[in-house]
């Protein structure tokens, strides 16, 4: 009990170095819904769903939200400038284990005027400036290096010769001796290279941040080329923060709405799992929108670093 | 068959039709991405190590393997020999499946072990173990830093660093995954 008592103190002063960081460079804390009528649409995000009953007014689906990111991104959208939120994020079915739990603590910040390199910047001094005393993992200047680069370096796979799933496929059997079942997609096979042989060569006290990641994975980051204006951090195989330069473009996002919203829906259909609404009017809010960059940083990941402990459900009081 | 998001720690896998055991297993979400679980899977034939990365929804063929519990009689060199508690036979093991399994087991005990087609392919170590100071370096009079540490080996030839106020003859209990000091132990 006292270790748990410890952990809540620990909580504690790392939330409020948090504050502090944001209030000092002018952020507005906001406090945004956790429970939705519509959800981004994100195939590879299960969702919780409840019931709004009112006699009244009629029932209707409800959902928690796996990201403040939505309403974030309608605050900025009418003019609230830079941004931060500690919230309460839920993803069903997200699997239990060393760093995964079904309800989760994130931090997310938005900086009006940023792209994705300006806040890798502002997140080191961040990651500086908000550690508990006795954790060193962050002093040390992260490593930066471009997923291709890391690839390469780790398999010896050139992702820009790799393009289309059969290729990557072809030489992930014969080069990296892989099992990969045939007609999958491409992002999975990136996937499974990267997850097999650039994250685990991650070391386990020092931070590294892989940018540029390929356009095949979808998301709601800038294009440029192959790849997509958008960075992860990792220290060791815990994934955890995630940072996009935003996609602006009013269209861009309606595609995108309409693409993984199908996706969604033929993934999910004839399963027991939730599909999400999504509104459909959410893109207007491009219209007026800033240039900016936001991050999202798992919360019980980085207590779990800074306390030096190695799994997730040591940061929680109560767990599943 | 099972499917990936199932497989555990300790399991015995078939992979392109050879036998592996789980060794460790963490379940990934690439930003983005499917469930994917990544797996260190051992060889029980030849000791090797393989990494691989499945989704969580893919099916995987898995094999029965059984626990059960085994006396550690003693080693030769190259296989340790682990009686089995039902049957009295001697289960030879080879030494280099399990590097290191000599300084942690003591003779005498009994331990967990998987088998498969009645041949061990993984056993089972407690994560805390305590063992008894066989040999200990005197401390230095008067050496009062704090936090001033030494080494000992316990019983079974493993070499720890302890604080100083550690003898021979004292009982200690080790972390085995680390092989760390965690606290003495009194009777």
């Amino acid at each position: 009990m006292a270790q748990k008592k410890n952990i809540a103190e620990l909580r504690r002063r790392l939330y409020a170095n948090i504050r502090s960081f944001f209030d000092k460079n002018g952020y507005l804390e906001v406090e945004t819904p956790i429970l939705s009528s519509a959800l981004i649409p994100e195939p590879t995000i299960d969702n919780f769903s409840t019931m709004f009953m009112n006699e009244f007014l009629g029932s209707r689906e409800l959902y928690l939200l796996p990201s403040p990111e939505l309403y974030m991104k309608k605050l900025i959208a009418e003019g609230y400038g830079s941004i931060y939120q500690i919230s309460k994020c839920f993803r069903n079915a997200e699997q239990v284990g060393r760093i995964h739990s079904p309800e989760f603590s994130m931090l997310e910040y938005y900086t009006t005027g940023f792209d994705e390199k300006d806040s890798i910047a502002l997140t080191i001094r961040f990651l500086r400036e908000t550690a508990l005393e006795d954790c060193g993992i962050f002093e040390r200047e992260p490593e930066i290096i471009s997923v291709r680069d890391a690839v390469l370096k780790c398999t010896g796979l050139d992702l820009d010769l790799l393009q289309n799933a059969s290729d990557l496929r072809s030489e992930a059997v014969s080069k990296l001796f892989m099992n990969i079942p045939s007609a999958e997609p491409w992002e999975d096979t990136f996937n499974r290279i990267f997850c097999t042989f650039v994250e685990t060569a991650v070391p386990e006290n020092h931070a590294v941040i892989f940018t540029d990641y390929p356009a095949q994975i979808n998301c709601l980051a800038l294009q440029n080329g192959n790849y997509r204006r958008r960075w992860e951090m990792y220290v060791g195989t815990t994934e955890l923060a995630n940072c996009y330069a935003e996609e602006t473009s009013v269209q861009k996002v309606r595609d995108y709405f309409n693409e993984e919203y199908r996706a969604l829906v033929s993934a999910r259909s004839g399963t027991e799992k939730v599909i999400p609404d999504s509104d459909p009017t959410y893109a207007n809010i491009f219209e007026n929108f800033p240039a900016c960059s936001g991050v999202a940083m798992g919360l019980d990941r980085l207590l779990m670093l800074e306390a030096g402990l190695h799994d997730i459900k040591d940061t929680l009081l109560f767990s599943m | 068959m099972i499917k990936a998001g199932q497989i555990d720690k300790g399991m015995g896998l078939l992979i392109k039709g050879a036998p592996y055991i789980v060794v460790e297993r963490e379940f990934v979400n690439p930003g983005k991405g499917s469930a994917f679980v990544r797996l260190k899977l051992k060889s029980p034939t030849t000791g090797q190590t393989l990494q691989e990365t499945i989704k969580s929804q893919d099916s995987v063929e898995d094999i029965e393997v059984v626990d059960h519990n085994y006396q550690y009689s003693y080693n030769d060199g190259e296989y340790f020999h682990m009686i089995d508690e039902d049957t009295y036979e001697d289960t030879p093991v080879q030494m280099s499946m399990f590097e290191g399994y000599e300084l942690l087991m003591k003779e005498g005990e009994s331990y967990r072990c998987t088998t498969y087609n009645d041949e061990i392919i993984d056993i089972q170590i407690p994560s805390k173990v305590v063992y008894l100071v066989a040999e200990a370096e005197e401390a230095i009079k008067g050496d009062t830093v704090q936090g001033a540490t030494k080494f000992v080996t316990t019983e079974t030839g493993l070499r720890v660093r302890v604080p100083i106020f550690i003898k021979q003859g004292e009982k200690i209990r080790v972390n085995t995954e680390t092989k760390e000091y965690l606290e003495r132990v009194n009777d």
